[in-house]
């Protein structure tokens, strides 16, 4: 494991973060995409409101400005593990429900997933970078879903959808904070003013 | 023996007092708000109907075929009759009530706007009525994000504007942000729902400079800064868009700039002068700013050298050489 404060690790740190910056963006374009295709073909109304859905990590960060770089990534990774768990599930589930009849959201959320368990990997790979090492996944069987009914899904599988978009973009800002103070930063990243 | 004139001052003083608040205290005086086109009645005071009373409005004296006794009728009021209403008793002249009258409207419903120029800071909302109420009103908002109500603080100047802090970033949630407008007449209320990355749009970008490139007569060359406004431009990094046309033509050519804030046009029209302008968004999220003040500049052209025609005599034929700088259209 490369130290972290090391010439080649500082380059390979600020290259780890910009590729992270290029996946999340482009994986917060096509989860944008996939929202669009989620909602026609699932007969809902892109205005709808959802609540907040058990099990789905919430990209809402209060002091966000004051996190550590450590603490981005633990709370990235926990949460894009959560997802391809979540989303392998609503592609289970979407199979059982048009089957072979769906051409077209099967396919996006199949691509979503493996940019989700790409992105998962990049963070522990910049964990490992941090001398941190990733956490072990907890347990290898996703937890039980409650019995839901066929909308009650759609509409989580739209929470789900919805909660991926920000954390895509959170994604693309904690990678920043995190390539603008350099591999092994465990202190305190915050803005000129705290938000 | 004490000094009697003070005495006799104070005692003068005393009465006069004494004799003011008698007076105001026999009259009513406040201020009365009607809607235009109501019918108003005004009551003297405590006089009796059939008193002998003398109403003026700003000190002119009304007509009495506006009494109805001792009553003062207005019907169908507009906004010319605003203004200071006076009742008298018939001979004493004492003044028996006082009112001011504010003729208006009630409001109708305002218009709120939010935003955030200062992501991840916080955001703003601002608002306005689209039409005058001519009486005052008072404006509340409150701002709400799923169970949590956030304080707005107001602005001092202006004072239609507040302002939130963000406690969540990236949040699903939706805001909530309702406006109550509420004057003597009425009240009436809008509300705004927005997520917190619509309404982001940062200020125009400022101190655009646009200089000709020496020796190159189809460049231009552009800088600018960040819009002061903006927080944090290394975590949260604008992109730009630049636009230009030259003055004689009306399509604009248009340049997206995804990072730096600077770019040299290449392409321009040699001689002519051009009007340049940059916008400004941030890079995941929200919408392009309004563009910049407008900048002119033309590019780069060559000094004309000095004017003179060369004459050469060669045999019996005249040959007249001209610069080139006296060419006509086509060159360069």
């Amino acid at each position: 494991m490369a130290a972290a404060d090391t010439p080649s690790a500082t380059l390979r740190h600020h290259d780890l973060c910009s590729r992270g910056i290029r996946l999340a963006r482009k994986m917060r374009s096509d989860v944008t995409d996939l929202l669009d295709i989620y909602v026609e073909r699932q007969g809902l109304d892109a205005s709808i409101s959802v609540a907040a859905v058990d099990g789905v990590p919430a990209a809402a960060a209060e002091r966000w400005a004051e996190q550590t770089g450590t603490q981005r990534l633990l709370d990235n990774l926990a949460a894009y593990r959560a997802f391809r768990t979540l989303l392998a599930q609503m592609l289970e589930e979407q199979r059982e429900q048009l089957g072979d009849a769906d051409a077209e959201l099967g396919p996006a959320l199949a691509a979503v997933l493996l940019q989700v368990s790409a992105f998962a990997y990049h963070l522990e790979e910049l964990l490992e970078l941090e001398s941190r090492g990733a956490p072990a996944e907890e347990g290898s069987e996703p937890p039980a879903l409650p019995r839901l009914s066929l909308f009650e899904q759609k509409l989580r599988g739209l929470g789900v959808l919805r909660e991926l978009a920000q954390w895509a973009v959170r994604s693309v800002r904690d990678l920043r904070q995190l390539a603008k103070h350099g591999p092994g930063s465990g202190m305190a990243l915050g803005l000129p003013e705290s938000q | 023996m004490a000094n009697p004139v003070p005495s006799a001052c104070c005692v003068v003083l005393a009465v006069v007092v004494v004799v003011y608040a008698q007076r105001h205290s026999q009259q009513d005086s406040h201020i009365q708000y009607e809607r235009v086109g109501a019918d108003v009645t005004m009551k003297c005071g405590s006089m009796d109907w059939d008193a002998a009373v003398t109403w003026t409005a700003n000190g002119t004296d009304i007509d009495d075929s506006h009494l109805n006794g001792s009553y003062l009728i207005l019907k169908k009021v507009d906004l010319t009759q605003s203004g200071q209403y006076s009742c008298y008793e018939g001979s004493s002249w004492h003044l028996k009530y006082q009112t001011y009258l504010r003729v208006g409207v009630p409001p109708k419903e305002p218009v709120l706007m939010c935003r955030s120029n200062n992501y991840p800071k916080g955001f703003y909302c601002s608002w306005h009525l689209p039409s005058p109420t001519y009486i005052p009103n008072s404006f509340n908002i409150s701002v709400i994000h799923g169970t949590r109500e956030m304080v707005c603080e107001k602005d001092i100047f202006p004072k239609n504007r507040c302002h939130i802090r963000y406690l969540q970033l990236f949040s699903t949630v939706k805001y909530k942000v309702t406006l109550t407008v509420t004057n003597a007449l009425g009240k009436n209320s809008t509300t705004l729902t927005f997520d917190e990355f619509a309404i982001v749009k940062p200020d125009p970008p400022e101190s655009v400079v646009a200089k000709p490139v020496p020796n190159n007569p189809r460049r231009l060359e552009v800088s600018w800064q960040n819009p002061s406004s903006w927080p944090d431009p290394e975590s949260f990094p604008l992109k730009f868009f630049l636009r230009y046309r030259p003055l004689i033509l009306d399509q604009w050519q248009h340049v997206e700039l995804s990072d730096g804030t600077s770019h040299t046009i290449t392409d321009a029209y040699a001689g002519k002068e051009y009007i340049i302008q940059v916008a400004a968004k941030d890079n995941d999220i929200g919408t392009w700013s309004d563009w910049s003040v407008a900048v002119h500049a033309t590019p780069w052209t060559e000094e004309p050298k000095q004017l003179t025609t060369e004459v050469q005599i060669t045999g019996e034929t005249l040959t007249q050489h001209k610069h080139p700088a006296l060419r006509g259209p086509g060159y360069g």
